[in-house]
Parts: C-alpha cells; structure tokens; sequence
C-alpha cells in the first residue's frame, strides 16, 4: 500500500506554470503568514508586479519611516517587517479618532522563482515601498532549439 | 470636536481620462493643551500635491497624487490601488485659523491647529 501523496510538493511546481501568474501570485498573497495581521487585516497591503526579468512587489505604508522598515529574502521568501505609527502619546493627550494602523507588522511572501540575492533593491518613496526582485539567471525562461533528427 | 462629512469613496465623475478611484484616507486626531494634530494617510503624495483649505470652519483635504506604474512591468497580484484623497472635517471655532500649518512626510500629511489663546490649558499655581 502506497501512501497519497501530492506530487510535486513546491507550490510553484512545473504544473503551477500552467496556471496564469495572476492566479499564483493571488494566492501567494492570500497565503502570506497570520503574524502578517494588523487587527485582522493584512499590513501592508501590496501589489506585486511582473516582467520577464523578475518581479516588483509595492507596498502600501504611508507615515512609515523607512528605517523602520526590514527586508529580508531567504530563499524564496521575502519578508517585510517593521513598525508602523508606534511613538508613544504624550501626556494629558486626548485621542479623538485612530483609524491609520499602529503598531508592528510582518508580511512574508513566497516567490514563485529564485532570486538574484546581489541584484535586489528597495526603494521608499511617500509612503509607497518598492522592492526590486530580478530572476537569477538560471531560471530565466530560454528557447530550446529543437534538432532535426 | 470634529467630525468628518464623507465617509465612503466615491467615483470623481469631473475626470474626463481615466476616472480615478477618490479615497477617503484614514486618519489620526489627537489635542493636547495648545492644539489639535490630524495626520492623514496620503501614499503617493508630495507636499505640493496636496490641497488643504479652511472654509466657515470646515477643514478639507484633496491630494491627487501622481503615481506612475512601473515601467516594464504588468499587475500580477493587486490589494491596494493609486487614486485620489478627499475628506472634511468640520472644526471647532476655537481655533487659529490663520495659525495653522501643515507638512507632508512619507505619504502622510501633518495639520497642526493651535487652540485660541482663552481655550489652552494653563497651569495655575496655586499661591500659599
């Protein structure tokens, strides 16, 4: 008796590559971590773009100063982390209405190919992140001549 | 003390290209003794993209950010989107209407709104 097993495990199989990138990159950020949640809600909200070179995730932070802000790649996961609004009231301060997020945030998200580690960038531009992620160049698509037998 | 008039976004029907989504953006408010401070969440914004005006004691904000996609590159993947900002605020007249100053700062803009000199918080020492 064999045991059922989904084949291929990586969520970004060959197979995957049937489906469109829209489709995968959807899930991959509906599949990002539970510590990713401010009050329930996903922080930051992104936006991840493609080209044949690789892809731009932008993050929606505005009010975030960008050296609070931490990008790490391991792997295939890139991860956003940092803190959001979390200077402490002062004194005799009367809150009258708090509807931008405080706090600490982490997103993670899982990239649908392998990185070129030396060639990521970052840019924080009001309040919007902009995350470089080229393909490393082993996994950029080539055509295959076919021979003639 | 405040209170805000638009609560849902609406379609900007005077647009002619493109009709971009308007937000209400989110925002914080807090007085202490001297003043009141209102940050609002604006992405995409530069100083002088945004307008702030007081009139008959209603403060509004309009910002229309320019945001250009990436060059290259096509959406694969969307949870928040560019647009445009408006939101009033119908302010107290215990106010400096003419001592208000504003800045923007990574994406949020910063209203400072000093109370009138009768309505501050003093300290009053009390004499032996």
């Amino acid at each position: 008796m064999f045991e059922l097993t989904t084949w291929p495990r990586s969520a970004w199989s060959i197979f995957d590559e049937l489906e469109s990138l829209q489709e995968s990159m959807n899930r991959a950020l509906r599949n990002t971590q539970p510590n990713a949640d401010y009050r329930g809600e996903r922080y930051p909200l992104l936006n991840v773009w493609t080209s044949p070179d690789g892809l731009l995730v932008e993050a929606d932070m505005p009010g975030v100063d960008p050296a609070d802000v931490d990008i790490d790649l391991v792997g295939d996961e890139l991860t956003i982390s940092g803190k959001v609004n979390a200077t402490a009231e002062g004194e005799n301060v009367v809150v009258h209405r708090q509807e931008r997020p405080h706090g600490e945030f982490a997103r993670k998200l899982k990239l649908p190919f392998r990185v070129d580690n030396n060639n990521v960038s970052a840019a924080f531009r009001n309040g919007v992140l902009r995350v470089k992620l080229p393909r490393s160049e082993e996994e950029k698509p080539r055509k295959i001549a076919v021979q003639a037998a | 003390m405040t209170t805000d008039k638009d609560t849902t976004a609406v379609q900007n029907p005077s647009r002619n290209e493109t009709p971009q989504t308007v937000y209400v953006p989110p925002v914080d408010i807090r007085e202490d003794g001297e003043s009141l401070t209102l940050l609002a969440d604006l992405p995409g914004t530069e100083q002088h993209e945004v307008d702030l005006s007081m009139e008959n004691g209603v403060l509004t904000i309009d910002a229309k950010p320019t945001m250009q996609a990436p060059e290259g590159y096509t959406l694969a993947g969307q949870e928040w989107d560019y647009g445009t900002f408006h939101r009033r605020f119908q302010i107290s007249d215990a106010v400096q209407v003419d001592k208000i100053t504003a800045t923007v700062r990574n994406g949020t803009l910063k209203v400072t709104i000093p109370k009138r000199e009768e309505v501050r918080t003093r300290k009053i020492e009390i004499g032996k």
